[in-house]
């Protein structure tokens, strides 16, 4: 993937994704615009059913919305087969989830290397990649631990290691510092920014965490599907803010 | 072969579900080979019993119609019979409880080892059978059954004559599974005409003919039949082989109905492991939505599952295969001591036996793995994840 510095590695355009559920349309997202320039750490807020989550599924090439086009870095999704989209994925994107997600089976080295199964190398090359990507994130002693013998913010420094061992240009968080507690949250925000920082990577990431303020290039708000401009986004990032000094008086949880 | 870790480290998730997944597996392609054996084995064991040279001579209308005593000397007469002995039926029982625990026939003392020269009685013993009237001899299996040896006097009361007869044993049938005991025919013939009946035997129940030369069995066997056409008593000849085959005609339907209700079985267990397989992979919904979503294809995911199921149940087939390979030695080993095990101990698991486990085992994994793996392969990932976040 070509990702000039600068230059917008996402574009969104006029995107609109809509679900059947039941004998329901829902609207998850409404004509939404937007430019995420290549290197940026980005934030992506809202209340839940705001379409945050749509919006990044779409980005990561997840999903494919219902109208408008999603362009990465020249790759138009909306053209892809689920197949193409797979492919698309394992070679350009990272992916971290609230829950980790880690393959209990598998010890953390194992794991991180999984997405290298996709690739042409040789056992000893991921093995090596995969024991580079947990040095990154910190995790250089816990290479044959097994996911329930990490804590919560290990598990999440493994999935991210995960995400890192294919050096994809793209790194996508939902949520990721949603199931830990306020140390090991910004200690992730931290590691997500040192990627950015060290590695040029482009971060998108989906949070409620209004500490994820401190440590982002951008955040964008969206509410009702609505990417939320001007005066209103200002109110949304204002109301957070408050929200973030109130949580810091109160202390880590 | 980069996938066999992952494949491996999912079968090894929930060890016990594994091991009894992998235990009724084995248990089904081991029932199936066993009896998959059967076949096989009934036909090693008539080979085993059967010479290519021997004839069974019988009334067409069954086996529990006689035949005149005469016609023997005709057959005996045919051009290429080497040798013909009349047998029949005494039916004589040793035991208190009056049935009958061994086969036994009243024999033609100065043929009988002419017709089986293979079964290496030793000359001395056949000429004392044919001096001594009452003299026995009896096959190995019911000697050692009984505790029998050569000079002891028995009594059998017979349940098809009037009479009862002592014995004396005068020789053995050296074959450690032959239950058999001949006795000399002229001594029933006197023992009945002793009891009011002028006539005697008169009868022979089967006529066991030994052709001189294997090339000319079916010559004599058309002979045989055309010299008793249009008489009272029609004759249907056989080969020796052919003649145990139909004895054993209900064993074999007996096979058939185990055989199909193994197929049931194992149809039974293609649906528990197609179970196991779908809880596995219900329990594991979230780690296969990550898997799609970081790049795994439908296919690969497909194809990963569905090896996860093939390798459990292979492997337990091979087990179950090496498994029937080892019982059917220990029956070998026993039957060679216990003849109530009779052909049992002759199964032997043929190559074709194995492939056909092997296949079995493979069909069970895939066909138990094809269902849950292509209902998680096929999902969109954003419906996968919707699903289970």
């Amino acid at each position: 993937m070509d990702a000039t510095p600068g230059a917008p590695l996402i574009q969104i355009r006029d995107v609109s994704r809509r679900y059947v559920r039941g004998v329901d349309e829902v609207h998850a997202l409404e004509r939404v615009s937007l430019d995420i320039p290549a290197g940026h750490f980005v934030g992506f807020m809202g209340p839940s059913g705001s379409g945050k989550s749509t919006l990044l599924n779409l980005v990561s090439g997840i999903d494919r919305p219902s109208e408008g086009d999603v362009i990465v870095a020249g790759q138009r999704l909306n053209d892809l087969s689920e197949d193409e989209l797979a492919r698309w994925r394992a070679r350009h994107v990272g992916l971290i989830f609230q829950f980790f997600n880690l393959i209990p089976v598998l010890s953390a080295r194992d794991n991180v290397a999984l997405p290298l199964l996709l690739t042409k190398l040789d056992k000893a090359e991921r093995v090596r990649r995969a024991e580079t990507a947990l040095r990154v994130v910190g995790l250089e002693d816990r290479l044959d631990h097994y996911p329930r013998t990490l804590s919560g913010g290990e598990q999440q420094r493994v999935a991210i290691a995960r995400a890192i061992v294919t050096d994809p240009d793209l790194i996508v968080a939902d949520e990721p510092t949603g199931d830990l507690d306020a140390r090991n949250a910004e200690a992730i925000l931290d590691l997500l920014r040192q990627l950015r920082q060290h590695f040029g990577k482009t971060v998108v990431m989906v949070t409620h965490d209004p500490r994820a303020l401190r440590f982002v290039d951008d955040a964008y708000h969206l509410d009702k599907g609505v990417l939320l401009e001007g005066e209103e986004a200002a109110r949304a990032q204002e109301a957070i803010r408050v929200s973030a000094g109130a949580a810091g008086a109160r202390g880590p949880r | 072969m980069k996938y066999a870790g992952l494949v491996l480290a999912n079968l090894g998730r929930n060890k016990l579900r594994t091991a009894l997944t992998g235990g009724a597996i084995m248990l089904a392609v081991l029932l199936v080979c066993v009896l998959l054996t059967m076949p096989a084995g009934l036909d090693a064991f008539l080979n085993n019993i059967a010479s290519n040279t021997r004839i069974s001579v019988h009334n067409k209308a069954g086996l529990v119609y006689a035949m005149p005593y005469a016609f023997t000397r005709k057959v005996r007469q045919i051009d290429g019979v080497a040798a013909a002995c009349a047998f029949v039926w005494f039916g004589g029982a040793f035991e208190e409880a009056g049935r009958v625990t061994f086969p036994n026939f009243a024999v033609e003392a100065d043929q009988v080892g002419a017709v089986y020269p293979d079964y290496d009685v030793p000359a001395q013993q056949l000429a004392d059978f044919q001096r001594y009237r009452d003299g026995a001899i009896v096959g190995r299996a019911t000697m050692r059954r009984y505790g029998w040896k050569i000079g002891d006097r028995i009594t059998l009361r017979s349940t098809v004559w009037p009479v009862n007869l002592d014995f004396r044993i005068v020789g053995e049938i050296p074959n450690d599974r032959s239950p058999l005991l001949w006795m000399n025919r002229d001594y029933l013939d006197e023992a009945l005409k002793a009891q009011g009946r002028p006539a005697g035997l008169g009868i022979a129940g089967i006529v066991w003919v030994r052709a001189a030369d294997p090339e000319r069995v079916n010559a004599i066997m058309r002979t045989v039949d055309d010299l008793s056409r249009n008489s009272d008593s029609e004759t249907a000849s056989e080969t020796e082989k052919s003649f145990f085959s139909n004895f054993f005609g209900s064993l074999k339907g007996f096979i058939a109905i185990i055989l199909l209700v193994t197929g049931l079985v194992a149809l039974c267990i293609v649906f528990i492991a197609a179970n196991t397989a779908s809880m596995g992979v219900r329990e594991r919904a979230g780690e296969l939505a990550i898997l799609k979503a970081i790049g795994f294809g439908r296919r690969l995911l497909f194809a990963t599952l569905l090896a996860e199921a093939t390798v459990l149940s292979s492997v337990a087939g091979l087990a179950g295969v090496v498994s029937t390979i080892g019982i059917t030695k220990v029956l070998h080993v026993f039957a060679g001591w216990n003849a109530s095990l009779g052909p049992l101990g002759a199964f032997i698991v043929t190559s074709s036996v194995i492939v056909e486990g092997i296949f079995l085992s493979l069909f069970v994994g895939m066909l138990a793995g094809v269902v849950p793996a292509f209902g998680a392969a096929r999902k969109p990932v954003v419906a996968t994840l919707h699903e289970v976040f």
